[in-house]
């Protein structure tokens, strides 16, 4: 990949570092470039354990500008969920649809652990968003272990690293709280038309909030391109995908 | 400055207009309006611009506007030239950056001072909790631009570099996350400055450390307290008066950088 990019290019400088801090997956998230696009990434995420998502391995792309850092990237989710649509940019304010929030000093981990942290919050008619029943969020959660990537070769069973059984809230887990709950301010703080269509953080008792925002400074990153382009790889799914409930009923 | 106010106008325009409508076409319309907006400005306005005579001034303002005419002769009392930056809401970073890095091409003294606190800096935001990897780039540019003034560079390399979008937004990104950690790190000064029941960490995740957001008194303290150099602004607008009031940033400092400020953006002055 080196020969064919420009290193001298902030982007391509940028891109190369987070590709080998990123290299070995975490029992939470795992994300690389394509073979054959470093300004293309497949990215997969553990469902928070105190959640309808439990037990769920989720998959998706991340698409960076040219302008990467100083722009965000774009994030699609590609394994169905129940909270974010399969195949869509999604519509946080840390998403490259609210550029102007995104922080240049903020990392592709930024992003994924955004989205964990706003797997738990409602959709409230979001465009990208779902509020799908928590009985619905949990057989998908199930089902996502089934999904296997044909674009990057990812298998989810196999995505991430086992996670350890223990009871207390990692790092991780109160990290994307605290990012979910950060970026839904953000929203509320911004224009009415976007608080109104911007999901408002919830789950998370104002206690983990306090202890977490105590340690100011943090961030890393997260982004997303609305310059994107590319038709999403078709993913395959092991089995037929569960029917969205618009479908279910009587 | 006027054209920051257009683009808000704008932008505000554009937003109430698309009420209803879905927020990804909604985003993507305002999205397409900024970028045009901004590359309309970027036109006409270089990022940092020649040192002008400051009679420039005397044609942006109507001759019978008097209230401007008069503050502009009463500038002309303490200053000579002026250096524009570009009104895309980083003019203070980028103004104070290339005024101060200019001063250090015949300041050796200063400028090892400087280099010393920009090179220590690094450390300080990431024992803060900044992300060591995300912020290196920022600060190797930043470093990069002092070692040229070092070297004895010309003035023209220094304005080329500041002419060069990369180089120039990632000092910007250094100076507004130097910025920002000066502000968390004396959060318990500065909360009582801060509107809006937010924390400090909250302003400047939405006011400091975003590009283009622009800055205040308090983004002006921060900075001139983060890297010790004293900042004086001139304050020119529709007030009474007829002379242009300055302030100094940290009070009563000696000021080695003289900014002119019209409302929503900032110019480099000359003695």
């Amino acid at each position: 990949m080196e020969s064919k990019y420009n290193l001298k290019s902030p982007a391509v400088k940028r891109l190369m570092k987070e590709a080998a801090e990123l290299r070995d997956p975490t029992e939470h998230y795992h994300a690389q470039p394509l073979e054959d696009n470093l300004f293309e990434w497949h990215f997969s995420v553990r469902g928070p354990p105190d959640s309808d998502f439990d037990g769920g391995v989720y998959h998706g792309r991340i698409v960076l500008p040219p302008e990467y850092p100083m722009k965000p990237p774009s994030i699609i989710l590609l394994t169905p969920n129940g909270r974010f649509e399969v195949g869509k940019k999604i519509c946080l304010s840390i998403s490259g649809h609210h550029p102007e929030t995104w922080q240049p000093s903020w990392s592709i981990r930024t992003a994924l652990i955004a989205i964990i942290g706003f797997m738990p919050t409602k959709g409230e008619g979001a465009i990208g968003s779902l509020d799908y029943t928590p009985e619905e969020r949990r057989a998908l959660a199930k089902k996502s272990q089934d999904f296997c990537c044909e674009a990057c070769g990812c298998s989810m069973r196999t995505a991430l690293l086992a996670p350890t059984s223990n009871s207390n809230p990692s790092r991780e887990d109160r990290e994307a709280k605290e990012l979910a709950r950060q970026i839904s301010f953000k929203a509320e703080s911004s224009t009415s038309s976007k608080a109104s269509a911007t999901p408002e953080a919830g789950g998370q008792t104002p206690t983990d909030i306090q202890a977490e925002a105590s340690t100011s400074g943090g961030q890393d990153s997260a982004g997303t391109a609305h310059t994107e382009q590319a038709e999403a790889p078709s993913p395959s799914v092991e089995e037929a995908p569960v029917a969205p409930p618009a479908a279910a009923g009587p | 400055m006027a054209e920051e106010q257009q683009q808000q106008q704008q932008q505000e325009t554009v937003q109430r207009d698309m009420e209803g409508v879905n927020c990804l076409a909604h985003d993507e319309a305002i999205m397409a309006q900024q970028d045009r907006i901004q590359q309309e400005i970027a036109i006409s306005n270089p990022l940092v611009s020649d040192r002008q005579d400051l009679s420039v001034l005397n044609s942006e303002y109507a001759q019978d506007d008097t209230v401007y005419q008069q503050k502009i002769k009463d500038l002309h009392r303490k200053y000579s030239c002026i250096r524009k930056t570009r009104p895309d809401g980083n003019c203070f970073y980028r103004a104070f950056g290339f005024s101060h890095l200019e001063s250090l091409l015949d300041d050796s003294k200063e400028l090892q001072r400087f280099k010393a606190v920009a090179a220590k800096s690094k450390l300080d935001l990431v024992s803060q909790g900044f992300t060591e990897f995300t912020i290196e780039d920022f600060h190797n540019t930043f470093m990069d631009l002092i070692e040229l003034c070092e070297k004895q560079s010309s003035l023209g390399d220094l304005l080329s570099s500041f002419n060069d979008q990369s180089v120039s937004d990632y000092v910007v990104v250094y100076l507004r996350l130097l910025t920002s950690g000066y502000l968390q790190r004396e959060h318990a000064f500065f909360q009582h400055f801060i509107e809006g029941g937010r924390t400090v960490k909250e302003f400047c995740q939405q006011e400091v450390e975003p590009m283009s957001k622009e800055s205040d008194h308090i983004h002006i303290i921060a900075l001139a307290k983060a890297l010790n150099i004293s900042i004086l602004v001139e304050y020119m607008d529709r007030g009474e008066g007829g002379a242009v009031n300055n302030h100094v940033f940290p009070e009563g400092g000696e000021p080695r950088i003289f900014l002119l400020y019209r409302p929503g953006h900032y110019d480099i002055l000359y003695k």
